[in-house]
């Protein structure tokens, strides 16, 4: 196995170079076929790049190599068996010792390392998958709530990986408990109703709003249902105002309990991304019994006692129970609600696959995510080996089947096209991967920095114009505009033209692009384009671009081979065919 | 290429002309309304602005402006008393009556009504200088607007067609605010077709009638109107290419421009490679429209430094100011957004984030951007009115440190043209006046959530009608519901 990884390796590397006449794809497959692949292995390596440009953050010719030996399923079973490539212990590290030398921290440090991990952790399809559902289940360093608790953070991005895979309802309880989505949401130290107060409805909202079952109640092809017409509202401000009262009585989980102390707690890396514990009495000093009672929210001052909490669909919690098992209720209900299949389906097709899938794409993963026993491996599996993913209609005018690429992905998918070089950690442990805190700005969009909990952009966005007038949804267009096309295309023109290999004074503070596929190649124009279409875009690449790229390179012919190669990669970043994904 | 790319241009002019009398729309879906958008214009003199300040999350604007009597405090003071501590309770979520030499900088008498038992008011302590305005009759309040399908008592709430879809729900309640009506999940806002209404007035076509410097959003987009969405820090160059494009002779920068620009220009299969190369083309069409004369733009007011929204409000005076010099246009919108106002806990905190801080961010802001368009400066004070909008205030009710999302509240409107120094309490509906703040009052719910007296249609019909959208017809097709409501112009400017 070893030894073909290797020669298949050193194959896509070739093939990268000689691959450029029009009989490429034949090529490619007799090539493939002498080596024996998987029954169900790519077609060729375009399909290979393009089946890899979905379920990673871009393809490697060791990937390539590695997929088209191993075929789809084989492949999708290691990355699923993979152990996840974790943050937080490298953050809590790197914190620690800057700030044992007194150096400044910042969410930075945990930003370097999301780079570094979409960048090279092997464990590819958990990391797309945590990336993706950091995008559905929001929290923020915007927030000041949470700005400052770098490590935590990481903490909860990690969760976030390590459940990719698993039951929907196991990260669903897992999100709630965190307490970096209590102090984000505000139900950690939410307290029960008094004389005067309520119980914050923030989390109690937010959970079926956008983690869960949505506004409207859905078949599981996503379509609404509607009654007389009308589309029927999944809850209303009653259910709201009772699940309000379900969320109470968090705080950290180093919280003292003899007395207990609600507001205490907190004081390590360790207990700030524990889960949550949920305080009984919830007040201090405390009311009541004066101990840990853990009748969170039955003991309000308002005369509630004691009554059921009629929450979604008209279910009830029972009183007097624990805290616990209240929030396990809840999050039960939510789990088992017709509408999860659809709603979380769509959004995680949207974020790997399409912007606008079918219906019947819809509910075939739907079926997958709402069968027994299924899990959120058993979902991306189905999401990915879908027909509609793997074989879409021809392009066609008009076409608004798959989606706008991330601004970051864009990044990531060059870094690992070219075998980025990581630099060397710097003293205190960290590996830089960025030119600086100005590129979420840049990009609109950065790790867990949403400017709101509706994340970067919305799942039922439609960009004005074709979008809109078609009824088609276009999420990622919403961050793209005159000014950050601008700024997103200045970030790329740093991390191409001013960071390559055997460049002089090259940065310190990124990785560095190999441009020697493009080098080895740079009297022959055309030979170069080929390799960027490869690369980058799957053998995609259209006439028109070919030949505009071609006759750039052409004209650049007083340029070095460094620049034609680097011009080559950064006016290919900027082009509509790179941005878009099909 | 830039030369193809004006001809796309030219080509699309004279293809909304064409359209006026049909034909093309099937060929181009985006135009299909065109024709009766522009058959509504008329030619618009003088130059005028509206600026939209978006407040994102909600604002507790029940304490941006409050009842000055002891009678109306103490129903105010009981239901937002609860809870919040520092040093036990500090009254909750309640602001105190202003005293001493506070008085002078809080207290606001409503101009319209001369009883002194209920004209008295006071604004948070962190707006006087909005305060200030208010009393040099600049500054209006609107009070108690939010969005509504037609005027409602609490009986009518049960029925569902009576109240707008997803109440208390944020995007859906933006979405509501930006599109001027309660029609669930449409694309187009009151300020993108209200430009389609008054562009044919600007002499120059390029620069789009609305102008966002906080990128996309609904309140923006009409029919044939897309927003121009700058950066409040101004137009940045493009690495590796001509700046402007193209540039003279033949260089490795020239030969990245050219195919840079032969890949903008190209059309795509794919809608997203269209929309995405037509965004970025329009980038480097006005970055060559705007550049010079933006650098040469110079505003003598200093704006605060750490406050984004007067960052934003900085550009918009200076974009002002360039396109009354440069004659680009006679209507402009614009488009400012500040966040953070989402605040479930820690309203007041007394940290860097809670709402006193926020509102002082605003009013710093806005205050600088007033002085900006004062003669010798802009000149322009009588030529732009600016007004806030939320989705929703907040309930009355304390959640222990914050408050919840609610409905009907309060906002402000500032311009020359601004009949200020009073408080518009009523959209002819039987909600009206300032609400009686008990919990649970006819008017509300039991958290304080407050039902509108004045639709989002009213007060936004009433700023478009300032712009020059008059017409019958054109309010009519903007704000569908506006007829269900007893004004249609609240009067305030």
């Amino acid at each position: 196995m070893t030894r073909f990884s290797n020669a298949c390796g050193a194959f896509a590397v070739a093939a990268l170079v000689a691959c450029a006449g029009a009989h490429a794809a034949t090529h490619d497959r007799l090539f493939t076929y002498g080596f024996d692949p998987a029954a169900d292995a790519p077609a060729d390596a375009n399909e290979a790049a393009r089946f890899l440009t979905q379920a990673t953050f871009g393809p490697t010719a060791t990937d390539l190599a590695r997929l088209t030996a191993l075929g789809y399923d084989a492949w999708l079973e290691e990355q699923l068996g993979m152990a996840p490539t974790l943050g937080a212990p490298v953050v809590e590290q790197v914190v620690n010792a800057r700030i044992a030398a007194s150096q400044s921290v910042s969410q930075s440090q945990r930003i370097q390392r999301w780079y570094w991990q979409a960048a090279y952790a092997p464990d590819q399809l958990r990391q797309r998958m945590a990336w993706a559902l950091s995008q559905i289940f929001v929290i923020s360093d915007q927030s000041s709530s949470i700005n400052n608790y770098i490590v935590p953070m990481a903490g909860y991005y990690d969760m976030l990986a390590k459940d990719a895979f698993a039951p929907y309802r196991t990260l669903l309880g897992d999100v709630t408990w965190h307490p970096m989505m209590g102090r984000y949401l505000s139900s950690f130290r939410n307290q029960k109703p008094g004389a005067t107060t309520s119980p914050d409805e923030n989390y109690a909202r937010e959970v079926m709003q956008l983690f869960s079952i949505g506004l409207v109640l859905r078949d599981m092809d996503f379509t609404p249902i509607l009654s007389n017409g009308v589309e029927i509202p999944t809850y209303d401000q009653t259910t709201i105002t009772h699940t309000a009262k379900v969320f109470t009585g968090f705080t950290w989980s180093d919280a003292p309990l003899d007395p207990p102390n609600f507001f205490g707690g907190g004081l390590t890396f360790a207990a700030q991304y524990a889960p949550m514990q949920c305080f009984g009495t919830e007040h201090f000093p405390a009311s009541g019994s004066g101990s840990n009672n853990m009748r969170h929210d039955v003991t309000g001052d308002d005369g509630t006692t004691g009554t059921p909490k009629t929450v979604v669909g008209g279910m009830t919690i029972p009183p007097n129970q624990t805290c616990a098992q209240d929030v396990a209720d809840e999050l039960d209900i939510l789990a088992a609600h017709p509408n999860v299949p659809p709603f979380v389906s769509r959004q995680l097709i949207q974020r790997f696959v399409t912007s606008n899938p079918s219906p019947q794409y819809i509910e075939r993963v739907a079926q997958v995510f709402d069968a027994p026993g299924a899990d959120l491996g058993d979902v991306i599996k189905a999401i990915l080996m879908d027909d509609e993913a793997r074989h879409p209609a021809a392009l066609a005018g008009g076409d608004s089947y798959g989606k706008l690429r991330e601004p970051i992905l864009r990044l990531t998918a060059v870094w690992r096209a070219f075998n980025a070089q990581a630099q060397p950690p710097d003293a205190y442990g960290e590996v830089k991967m960025s030119a600086g805190n100005s590129q979420t700005g840049a990009f609109g969009q950065g790790p867990l920095e949403s400017p709101t909990v509706f994340n970067f952009y919305e799942p039922d966005y439609q960009q004005p114009g074709s979008f809109a007038d078609n009824d088609r949804y276009s999420p990622e267009l919403q961050i793209l505009s005159e000014a950050s096309a601008y700024s997103t295309a200045n970030a790329y023109y740093n991390f191409s033209a001013k960071a390559y290999q055997g460049m002089s004074n090259p940065p310190t503070d990124r990785p560095l692009l190999d441009l020697s596929t493009l080098t080895a190649n740079a009297t022959s124009p055309a030979a170069m384009v080929a390799t960027i279409d490869r690369s980058l875009l799957y053998g995609t690449m259209s006439a028109n671009m070919r030949a505009t790229l071609t006759g750039m390179l052409s004209n650049l012919n007083g340029a070095s081979a460094a620049e034609k190669a680097w011009s080559a990669i950064y006016v290919t970043m900027l082009s509509p065919e790179f941005a878009t994904q099909r | 290429m830039s030369h193809s790319r004006n001809a796309r241009r030219d080509f699309l002019r004279t293809l909304a002309l064409a359209a006026c009398s049909g034909g093309t729309a099937a060929l181009f879906p985006q135009l299909r309304m065109m024709g009766s958008a522009l058959a509504n214009t008329r030619s618009l003199t003088g130059y005028k602005a509206l600026v939209c300040v978006y407040l994102s999350g909600g604002n507790d604007s029940w304490n941006l402006l409050v009842p000055f009597d002891t009678a109306r405090h103490d129903v105010y003071a009981d239901a937002r008393g609860g809870v919040y501590n520092a040093q036990s309770n500090a009254d909750g979520l309640a602001l105190g009556i202003p005293t001493g030499a506070d008085v002078a900088l809080q207290k606001i008498v409503d101009g319209n009504d001369a009883s002194s038992a209920t004209n008295q008011y006071f604004v948070h302590p962190k707006i006087a200088d909005l305060a200030t305005l208010y009393r040099a009759n600049k500054l209006a309040f609107a009070v108690n607007v939010g969005t509504l399908v037609r005027p409602i008592v609490k009986a009518d709430y049960a029925t569902p067609a009576n109240r707008p879809p997803q109440l208390y729900s944020h995007s859906d309640q933006e979405n509501l605010w930006h599109q001027g009506n309660s029609i669930a999940n449409r694309v187009l806002g009151w300020g993108g077709r209200c430009g389609d209404v008054v562009r044919s007035s600007n002499a120059n076509q390029d620069l789009s009638a609305c102008i966002s410097i906080s990128g996309a959003n609904r309140f923006e987009v009409g029919l044939s109107t897309v927003p121009y969405r700058m950066s409040s820090s101004g137009l940045s160059s493009l690495s590796g290419v001509c700046n402007p494009t193209p540039c003279n002779g033949v260089s490795a920068t020239s030969v990245r421009d050219n195919a840079l620009n032969a890949l903008l220009a190209d059309t795509y299969a794919s809608d997203f490679a269209g929309e995405y190369s037509k965004v970025f083309a329009r980038s480097r069409d006005l970055y060559n429209l705007l550049k010079t004369g933006l650098d040469g733009t110079t505003l003598v007011q200093q704006f605060p430094a750490n406050n984004s929204l007067a960052s934003q409000l900085q550009m918009v005076a200076k974009m002002i100011k360039l396109s009354k010099a440069q004659g680009y246009a006679a209507r402009q919108i614009y488009y400012v957004r500040l966040g953070g106002f989402d605040l479930h806990s820690g309203l007041m905190s007394g940290g860097n984030n809670d709402h006193a801080a926020l509102l002082k961010l605003v009013s710093d802001a806005v205050a600088a951007f007033w002085q900006a368009l004062a003669p010798g400066d802009v000149d322009a004070q009588d030529e732009v009115t600016l007004f806030t909008a939320s989705e929703f205030a907040r309930t009355l009710q304390s959640n222990g440190s914050g408050s919840d999302h609610a409905w009907g509240g309060v906002q402000f409107v500032l311009g020359g043209a601004v009949n200020g120094g009073r408080l518009y309490t009523s959209g002819g509906g039987p909600i009206s006046g300032f609400p009686d703040q008990h919990l649970d009052a006819p008017n509300s719910f039991s958290r304080g959530q407050m039902i509108p007296g004045i639709g989002v249609d009213q007060y936004a019909a009433t700023l478009a009608q300032w712009l020059g959208v008059t017409s019958p017809t054109d309010l009519g097709a903007i704000f569908p519901n506006l007829a269900n409501f007893g004004s249609s112009n609240l009067g305030f400017v």
